[in-house]
């Protein structure tokens, strides 16, 4: 029974960021990961109280533009199951789950990084194969991307697994502080390669204003980020509500409607 | 592609596996150089093969695919199949036309998608979840499941409505487009520069000792002079960096990360 709960869990771990990535059914969002763990662990309603509060640390904290975030959704997974595997005492397995989930969590950050950069080599080898004329070669090359990525978590959740969070406490204590710290440090920096990335393809010369008023209302006033997409709704909606009834339909009444259809699902 | 080799229709059901395929995946192949393109190309490769018989012109085709590529995954169907449309109508011809199109749509896109799909979303959601789960009560999370698995068909409509009206859909609305993309513009923009002091963090935890007086030096000088100054200084940099193209952004990215250990291993830097 433990070594099945064990496998699922790690099976869990391999699919959770897939989805995430991928399909976005089942994601790694700590609720549901924290769930579905519970079902496989015997007891969903301990389990949930756990990924709550997870789910609750992880509130806007998202995962923008290629930015890479503490992974919630994997310290959930490995604080249930050591936490159950451990207690069935609520604030004991709470305690539990935090102590081993977050630095777990915290890894699966610096290990997304390397997924990232490993998948850099993964692309150009698939447009070697194509070049070459090897079409199956490619395809079967772009199924390693999923496979690192699936081992970014699948890996430190079956060491959690196997050595409970005997191991993963020691790595952090074998590694010098100012290592683990440093990149820590480069995880909470790299975002910026991915916002400046986006802004390449942005107009950012021309609504500069917008940019500076964002940017200002975030550090200044703190406003949550939904807040101020909110407002920057209400400046869009302002623009295009004015120069809609300044610019005449260019085609016949009969695309008026799809219009009307476009700003449905783009809105 | 007006040769006497006649390309098979492209059914229904090989955009809706096109779209699949894609969608699964969709960031699984991410990376730092031309992040989704990989997945793209994946995405694309079996309906396009039935498209570009010519070995040279499917080549040419997904080597234009794997330029960069980049946007919220769930307005992504709509781009592409749109572009599919494209290179159905004109073939490899459509190859410039397809990627202007795709770079000029995903900006804009990611700006307004993000938002909805990866802070708004899970957001609402979460907090309704998290919620619920402190009490036990997995009701949430199960509301949760069966939303996404709506969104789920949702996305594949939306690849299909791309690749049946999105292209009549962009040339109709011509000018009116551009609106709408200018107004998905300044709204993403709010955003991202709300982004940048709220998903970069950096902190310098050294202080002035003048006799019984310390000064810290983030809190007492540099957040004085702004908050976020310094995410507000590495937003600059990386982003001329990125611009100049002197560099590709793989070894930004290293610079990145050696500069953040460097800092640390002297204190200048810290979490």
């Amino acid at each position: 029974m433990e070594i099945i709960q064990g496998v699922l869990i790690i099976a869990l771990a391999f699919w959770m960021v897939l989805d995430q990535q991928g399909f976005v059914i089942t994601t790694w969002y700590p609720a549901i990961i924290g769930m579905i763990a519970g079902i496989i662990m015997g007891d969903v309603t301990t389990a949930m109280i756990i990924a709550g509060t997870f789910q609750l640390m992880a509130l806007g904290v998202a995962n923008i533009g290629g930015s890479s975030v503490p992974n919630y959704g994997l310290a959930t997974l490995v604080g249930v199951y050591v936490a159950l595997r451990t207690t069935h005492d609520v604030e004991n397995a709470k305690a539990i789950a935090l102590a081993v989930g977050v630095p777990v969590g915290m890894l699966g950050i610096q290990l997304d990084v390397l997924g990232k950069l490993l998948n850099s080599y993964v692309s150009h080898a698939a447009q070697n194969a194509l070049n070459q004329g090897k079409f199956k070669k490619m395809e079967r090359i772009f199924w390693i991307g999923p496979l690192i990525f699936g081992l970014t978590t699948a890996l430190p959740t079956a060491l959690c697994v196997l050595f409970g969070d005997r191991l993963v406490r020691l790595i952090l204590e074998f590694v010098p502080k100012w290592f683990t710290d440093g990149l820590s440090i480069a995880g909470s920096m790299l975002p910026v390669v991915g916002i400046a990335l986006l802004l390449q393809f942005m107009p950012v010369k021309k609504y500069l204003t917008m940019l500076l008023i964002g940017f200002v209302i975030s550090a200044y006033l703190k406003l949550p980020i939904l807040g101020i997409a909110l407002l920057g709704f209400a400046f869009a909606y302002y623009y295009f509500t004015q120069n809609m009834k300044k610019t005449p339909v260019t085609a016949g009444a009969g695309e008026a409607g799809n219009a009307g259809e476009g700003d449905d699902f783009d809105e | 592609m007006n040769n006497t080799e006649k390309t098979d229709a492209v059914t229904k059901k090989d955009i809706r596996k096109a779209a699949i395929r894609y969608m699964f995946m969709a960031c699984n192949t991410f990376n730092y150089e031309n992040q989704q393109a990989p997945a793209v190309v994946y995405g694309l490769s079996k309906v396009l093969r039935k498209i570009h018989k010519k070995d040279d012109d499917y080549k040419a085709s997904l080597n234009n695919h794997f330029n960069y590529f980049n946007t919220t995954t769930w307005m992504a169907n709509l781009l592409l199949g749109a572009s599919v449309a494209m290179e159905e109508k004109d073939g490899i011809k459509s190859k410039d036309a397809v990627q202007a199109f795709k770079t000029g749509m995903m900006g804009p896109l990611a700006g307004v998608g993000d938002t909805l799909v990866w802070v708004l979303y899970p957001t609402i959601m979460g907090s309704i979840a998290g919620y619920m789960g402190l009490q036990g009560n997995p009701t949430g999370a199960i509301i949760w499941v069966l939303l996404n698995i709506f969104f789920f068909f949702f996305r594949v409509k939306l690849f299909e409505m791309g690749h049946s009206s999105g292209l009549k859909l962009i040339t109709a609305l011509g000018d009116r487009l551009n609106i709408f993309t200018e107004s998905a513009s300044i709204m993403g923009l709010t955003v991202v520069g709300a982004l940048i002091p709220s998903v970069v963090k950096m902190n310098i935890p050294l202080e002035f000792k003048t006799g019984k007086v310390t000064l810290p030096i983030q809190t007492e000088i540099l957040d004085k002079i702004m908050p976020a100054l310094l995410p507000a200084v590495l937003t600059y940099v990386v982003y001329k960096l990125i611009a100049s193209k002197k560099l590709s952004i793989t070894q930004i990215i290293f610079l990145v990360i050696g500069l953040a250990l460097v800092c640390s291993f002297f204190g200048i830097l810290g979490v």
